[in-house]
């Protein structure tokens, strides 16, 4: 019996010291690093547009027969939206950001959300970007049980289920990363992607292709554009102080195959 | 010159005479140390040396018998033709056999003669062939050079002089080939030889073992030549040391290190050595002409059994009875009866206590009834409420280290879900993904130990609630005692328990003046007032008596006292228990004896009352299947802690046996009120009165449910030293042999275990006696255990002396990994509910029912089944259900669920899980079934056998259903025995075969009648009058009907209903 009570006190007593070792280990508490202020006065603009060199691939419709909730949510069919292309191979969901030349420059994380919404068990929109810990608001906007689960590279996993009618989902992704996929288990076909970064330099394209990175401070930048089937094109820009200038993406049809 | 003295006393004094005395005295001291090495210090030579004597006596007695009977057996005609025949053959025989072995001679010769030859071809062309392969491939020409060798090494020739036959040799040549071949052709032609010879002898050799085994079955002692043997060898005894050694396991034929065991009884009790006296042969004293002697150690063990199963020279003789073995100086020493030595011999009346020390595992030891009974006692007159003892019930502490593990893990997880935030913020903010990643991945991976905290936590509450079943007290649950008993009757039983009930198992206790009242004042103010008992309508005491004495109550509780004493003593005697215990309360303990009045959380350390269960919108049930708090997921305590089980009686047979209970009292009895219990003052003292008697250690008291154990351990108490038993003032008369009566001891001294354990039990206070204790609380609180006889006395003491702390090597310990093992562990649960109160379980062994008047004669049919094949008889998932849920339904529960038609009833234990399964494998091995049972495939019936199987079951020669239940209730009111319904599950189809065919065999006695079958040429045949399809039916009958049987539907049977007679038609049929 005693054998037993001391044999107890030892695990409590590892335990406790396991725990205390494992709080020293963490990395002290590190506050957010001051903004890097932009002087308003001298930043210029990036604007541009992305296309598709080539014919986009064709798809079959997705079949939704599997929930009839979300078959009955459409009058036509539904296309995958791995390549979304507009007029004269104007490419969307392409994300267009500054990935270097800012320096150590930290930047204020916006106080507003982005939303990503379920809709007809669609994601909408397909492709979100934010910054690092910035709260991404997932909002279900159907008469179904949804769930959201981001497949991260280098942020934290996580899976939550969302019945219709239930709050808002707020959750933050830490680290940068192009881009996360985001997937719902119970509706295969739903698909999207979280561009997390690090500066306020991002935009996602629309169908007319166009994109424009505004407020740029002067400075030479590597601009580099990512989709999700085609991956990644880079360029070289610098602007001057208050200049504007025009840049353009192209993807080649053939690469993604 | 000086002058010499006058009286120089070595010219003037002679030392012849103090020469001579000292010369006496050597020479008288040399005769003593002669004396002393022969008899003195010696003793076992006289005894051999007498022995020796009287052992020839007996045997030359022995052998002129022996030689008689073998002379008449050898003259008999039977004898000689048996003899004859056997010679006959072997004679036949004889011819034939000198040929083959002329054969086989020729045959050995040849091998002999070409041997040399062989084994050097051999050896030399192996060599060549190992040259030649460990060239490489691509030195072909060596490798071509070196094949030729091994060629010509084959065809090298030897000259061998060859035995053409027996007499005459050829000088051959023979090359390796040659030699080769010849040499299997020896081989083959030898061993057919051989073979052939075998068959040639076999009728003779049969003939011989006839003839063995007639003059074995004649003549069953040992021949007369073996008996000549040992009368020369006990004629001319080799008087020295007969000594077991037994080195300890493991160690070499050189180890110094001390023997395992050294043995040197049998240099004294020389019948026990199986040189002189085989096991085969009993010696008595008688024999020896030494009946009346008292000083005559040589008859050979009584019971030989034991020394097969415990071999001589593994076990010795002192292991099991005590006693120095080494010492041979003196029988007392041997004995190991002096001061110091601690394992004295035992008594005749404690032998038994010699299995304890290695069956120490064993509930029930074969062989040893009296250790049994102690061990019986033990538990059920609650010495184990008090004293700790390994390996009895001790559910209760595996309990309370369940909670601590429960709780401490539940720490742990609190600990580990602050971490993982903690970690995921320092992955979050670490300064590059690698890092990040760790964090992440340790956070992930304290989630997923979290989890199996959980599965931990979730299997330790299943366990708790396996182990709160198991948790049985000795006594009743005290919190109840306001609601169940009359109030003045507590002061008055705590003062005379005995007088009140003669048997009981509370023993008595020595209490100060005032200590009844604060202790009854404690308990009646401690104890629960509600919720309320429901309100009970009247019951019929008549129907009740009948129903207490037909369903089974009395293997467990007697009625009468003394010599009208009638019923089992494992529970209370209920003469007077209408003096006691209120109506209402009665009829739900008999309805349901497992039912609380609050459920009792162990982490909360409180009973639950409804307004736990309303705070979280439950109604105020528990039981069993609901058995966690609603406050915490905890398991709590549902049942009352008592063995006695649900009988499933309806509410109405509850208020007629609790109707009938109610009215049994005593004539004169009287109670004077006692409104002290009431007096908040006494309750404090109380308390502690109950604490320092150890009351929890057998009832369940609020506040009190936690209290240990208060008296010593006993589990190694035989071999405590005896200074630390403390025989206070008793010490000298102890080592004095005076009583504590003042007579004399008969057996001299009790300064021993024995002597202590004796007085000690017989009177707890007696070590007391005359001691001065200014703190009454110090004084010694074991009360008067109440021991009914000197046999009762006899198995405790029996059971104390033989709990020691083993001083034999650990692989002598019984521990079986075999079915026995099952065995040892379902006793413990058979003997707990007390299943042979009701069941024979054991071969031999006697229930308390069948001593019951009300089960005698013809009445034997209304016993409860005997289960001495049950493992043999019942497929073990059955079991698993039938154990779990008697009745075998969901809803019907009043009934039995196999025999329908037996008034006594085979209740509801509410085992855990684990004790069902201990029990099935338990009644398993107790058949020598093999585990786990897979049913065996039976060979469907074709229409024909289905059609002659039924003429078969509604035949009038065998009207299986007359007796056999079918479920129709007119015809089932006479029926004695079970529904066919039932086999397919219950049954193994073997042993309904046996059974069918000869059921007596299994169960004496049973209603089932034998002869039903006869066995004709290898198969068994029904043996009434036949249809005429079965006649020509060339299958096994008793095969088929069990194949009908397993195949039975209920609308199979109501066909078979339409065709057989009523039951209550007499025995007439339907002819």
């Amino acid at each position: 019996m005693k054998a037993r009570y001391f044999a107890i006190a030892m695990i409590v007593a590892l335990a406790v010291v396991g725990c205390g070792k494992k709080e020293s280990e963490q990395a002290p508490e590190q506050k957010p690093a001051a903004a890097t202020p932009v002087d308003m006065a001298t930043v210029g603009s990036v604007t541009g547009s992305v296309t598709l060199d080539g014919a986009p691939p064709k798809f079959k419709p997705i079949n939704m027969s599997a929930e009839a909730y979300c078959a009955k949510a459409h009058s036509s069919p539904v296309m995958p939206q791995d390549v979304v292309t507009g007029d004269k191979g104007a490419l969307a969901n392409v994300i267009v950001y500054v990935k270097d030349g800012l320096g150590d420059r930290s930047f204020d994380v916006p106080k507003a959300p982005a939303v990503l919404d379920q809709k007809g068990c669609m994601y909408e929109p397909h492709v979100v970007a934010l910054m690092a810990g910035q709260e991404l608001q997932v909002v279900n906007g159907d008469q179904t049980t949804h769930n959201i689960h981001p497949m991260p590279k280098d942020n934290r996993e996580w899976n939550k289920s969302q019945p219709p009618g239930a709050a808002p989902i707020e959750e933050i992704f830490a680290r940068p990363e192009v881009a996360v996929p985001v997937k719902c288990n119970v509706h295969p076909w739903m698909k999207s992607y979280v561009g997390v970064f690090k500066n306020p330099y991002f935009f996602v394209t629309g169908k007319d292709g166009k994109f424009d990175l505004k407020n740029l401070p002067p400075g030479t930048y590597t601009l580099e554009a990512w989709q999700e089937k085609y991956g990644v094109v880079d360029q070289t820009v610098t602007i001057g102080p208050k200049e504007s200038k025009s840049v353009s993406f192209v993807f080649k049809a053939s690469s993604g195959d | 010159m000086p002058e010499l003295p006058p009286d120089d006393p070595i010219t003037s004094r002679s030392l012849a005479v103090p020469l001579l005395v000292s010369a006496f005295l050597l020479i008288l001291t040399l005769g003593w140390a002669l004396y002393q090495e022969d008899f003195g210090l010696r003793p076992w030579r006289s005894y051999q040396r007498r022995f020796g004597e009287a052992y020839s006596a007996y045997l030359q007695k022995a052998i002129a018998g022996q030689e008689a009977q073998e002379k008449a057996v050898y003259s008999s005609p039977e004898y000689l033709k048996l003899r004859s025949t056997a010679e006959d053959l072997e004679k036949a025989a004889k011819p034939s056999d000198a040929e083959i072995e002329k054969k086989i001679e020729l045959l050995d010769k040849q091998r002999a003669a070409m041997t040399d030859a062989f084994q050097d071809a051999r050896g030399r062309v192996g060599a060549l062939i190992y040259d030649y392969e460990i060239v490489p491939e691509s030195d072909k020409s060596t490798k071509q050079s070196r094949l030729e060798a091994v060629n010509k090494g084959m065809e090298k020739t030897y000259r061998i002089d060859w035995p053409a036959s027996l007499t005459e040799t050829k000088t051959e040549k023979f090359d390796y080939d040659r030699l080769n071949s010849a040499f299997t052709d020896i081989l083959a032609k030898r061993a057919a030889l051989v073979a052939q010879r075998g068959e040639n002898d076999r009728p003779g050799k049969e003939a011989r073992a006839k003839l063995a085994d007639y003059v074995s079955q004649k003549l069953p002692g040992l021949p007369s030549s073996t008996l000549e043997g040992l009368l020369h060898a006990s004629a001319s005894i080799d008087i020295h040391i007969r000594q077991i050694n037994v080195s300890p396991p493991g160690t070499s034929l050189n180890y110094l290190g001390g023997a395992g065991l050294v043995e040197r009884c049998q240099s004294c009790h020389v019948g026990t050595d199986p040189q002189l006296v085989p096991l085969q042969m009993e010696l008595t004293k008688a024999d020896l002409g030494l009946a009346k002697n008292k000083d005559a150690p040589f008859a050979s063990h009584p019971d030989p059994e034991l020394l097969r199963i415990h071999s001589l020279g593994k076990f010795g003789c002192s292991p099991c009875h005590g006693g120095n073995g080494r010492a041979i100086d003196s029988v007392r020493r041997g004995h190991g009866r002096y001061e110091h030595w601690l394992w004295p011999l035992y008594y005749p009346e404690n032998y038994d206590a010699g299995c304890q020390q290695c069956h120490a595992a064993d509930m029930v030891t074969e062989r040893a009834p009296v250790l049994n009974d102690g061990r019986q006692l033990f538990r059920q007159r609650g010495c184990i409420g008090c004293h700790r003892y390994q390996g009895f019930d001790n559910q209760d502490e595996q309990l309370v280290g369940n909670r601590q593990q429960i709780t401490q893990l539940s720490d742990e997880k609190k600990q580990d879900e602050l971490d993982i935030p903690r970690l995921q913020k320092a992955g979050d903010d670490a300064a590059d993904n690698a890092t990040a990643q760790k964090f992440y991945g340790q956070a992930t991976n304290l989630t997923v130990r979290v989890s199996s905290i959980d599965a931990k936590v979730e299997q330790l509450e299943l366990l708790s609630h396996s182990l709160q079943q198991e948790v049985k007290r000795v006594g009743p649950d005290l919190k109840d005692v306001r609601l169940k008993l009359r109030k003045e009757w507590i002061p008055y039983w705590l003062e005379n328990t005995r007088e009140f009930r003669p048997a009981t198992k509370m023993p008595q206790f020595r209490f100060a003046p005032g200590e009844v009242q604060a202790i009854a004042a404690f308990i009646w103010q401690n104890a629960l007032t509600g919720p309320a008992l429901e309100k009970q309508k009247p019951g019929d005491p008549v129907k009740g008596k009948t129903l207490f004495e037909s369903r089974g109550c009395m293997a467990c509780h007697s009625m009468g006292e003394g010599a009208n004493r009638v019923g089992g003593t494992f529970a209370a005697n209920l003469s007077r228990i209408g003096e006691k215990e209120n109506y209402d309360y009665l009829v739900r303990w008999v309805h349901n004896p497992r039912q609380r009045t609050r459920p009792y959380c162990a982490y909360e350390k409180r009973d639950l009352g409804p307004e736990d269960y309303a705070k979280h919108g439950l109604p105020f049930a528990f039981d069993l299947d609901h058995s966690r708090c609603p406050n915490d997921g905890h398991e709590l305590v549902v049942h009352q802690p008592t063995v006695m089980p649900n009988l499933r009686l309806t509410i109405e047979e509850a208020r007629d046996i609790a109707s009938y209970l109610t009215g049994l009292k005593h004539p004169d009895a009287k109670y004077v009120s006692a409104d002290f219990m009431d007096d908040s003052k006494l309750k404090a003292k109380g308390e502690e009165l109950v604490k320092h008697y150890g009351c929890a250690g057998c009832h369940e008291i609020r506040g009190l449910e936690e209290e240990g154990r208060i008296g010593t351990e006993l589990t190694n108490e035989g071999s405590k030293p005896i200074e630390r038993l403390d025989f206070a003032l008793y010490t000298q008369d102890a080592k004095h042999g005076v009583l504590p009566d003042g007579k004399a001891s008969p057996r001299g001294p009790w300064y021993d275990s024995k002597g202590f354990f004796e007085n000690k039990l017989s009177n707890p206070g007696l070590f007391e006696l005359g001691k001065y204790h200014p703190n009454p609380m110090e004084r010694l609180r074991m009360p008067k255990p109440n021991i009914q006889s000197k046999d009762e006395l006899n198995a405790l003491v029996t059971f104390l002396l033989g709990s020691v702390d083993p001083t034999l090597p650990p692989d002598y310990m019984y521990k079986p990994a075999d079915q026995r093992h099952a065995i040892q562990e379902g006793w413990w649960i058979a003997t707990k509910y007390n299943c042979i109160g009701c069941h024979q379980i054991g071969i031999g062994q006697r229930s308390v029912m069948m001593d019951l008047p009300q089960y005698q004669g013809e009445n034997k049919i209304n016993l409860p089944p005997a289960l001495t094949s049950e493992g043999a008889r019942v497929n073990p998932e059955w079991l698993k259900r039938f154990l779990a849920n008697p009745a075998l339904s969901a809803t019907d529960l009043n009934r039995n669920g196999v025999r329908s038609y037996l008034q006594v009833r085979m209740p509801t234990f509410s085992l855990s899980d684990n004790e069902i399964r201990k029990l099935v494998l338990f009644f398993e091995a107790m058949s020598s079934q093999q585990q786990p049972f897979i049913p065996p495939k039976l060979e469907p019936l074709t229409d024909a056998e289905r059609a002659m199987a039924r003429g078969l079951f509604t035949s009038p020669a065998a009207p299986c259903l007359k007796c056999h239940a079918t479920g129709n209730p007119a015809h089932d009111k006479n029926a004695t025995a079970p529904n066919f319904l039932l086999a397919r599950d219950r049954l193994r189809p073997a042993w309904t075969a046996r059974w069918l065919t000869d059921p007596a065999k299994i169960i004496p006695g049973t209603a089932m009648p034998s002869g039903l079958f006869r066995r004709e040429a290898g198969r068994w045949v029904f043996a009434g009058p036949m249809p005429p399809a079965l006649q020509k039916y060339s299958g096994d009958h008793a095969d088929l009907l069990v194949r009908y049987m397993f195949s039975l539907t209920p609308a199979e049977q109501s066909m078979l209903m339409g065709r057989t007679p009523a039951p209550s038609s007499s025995g007439g049929g339907n002819r």
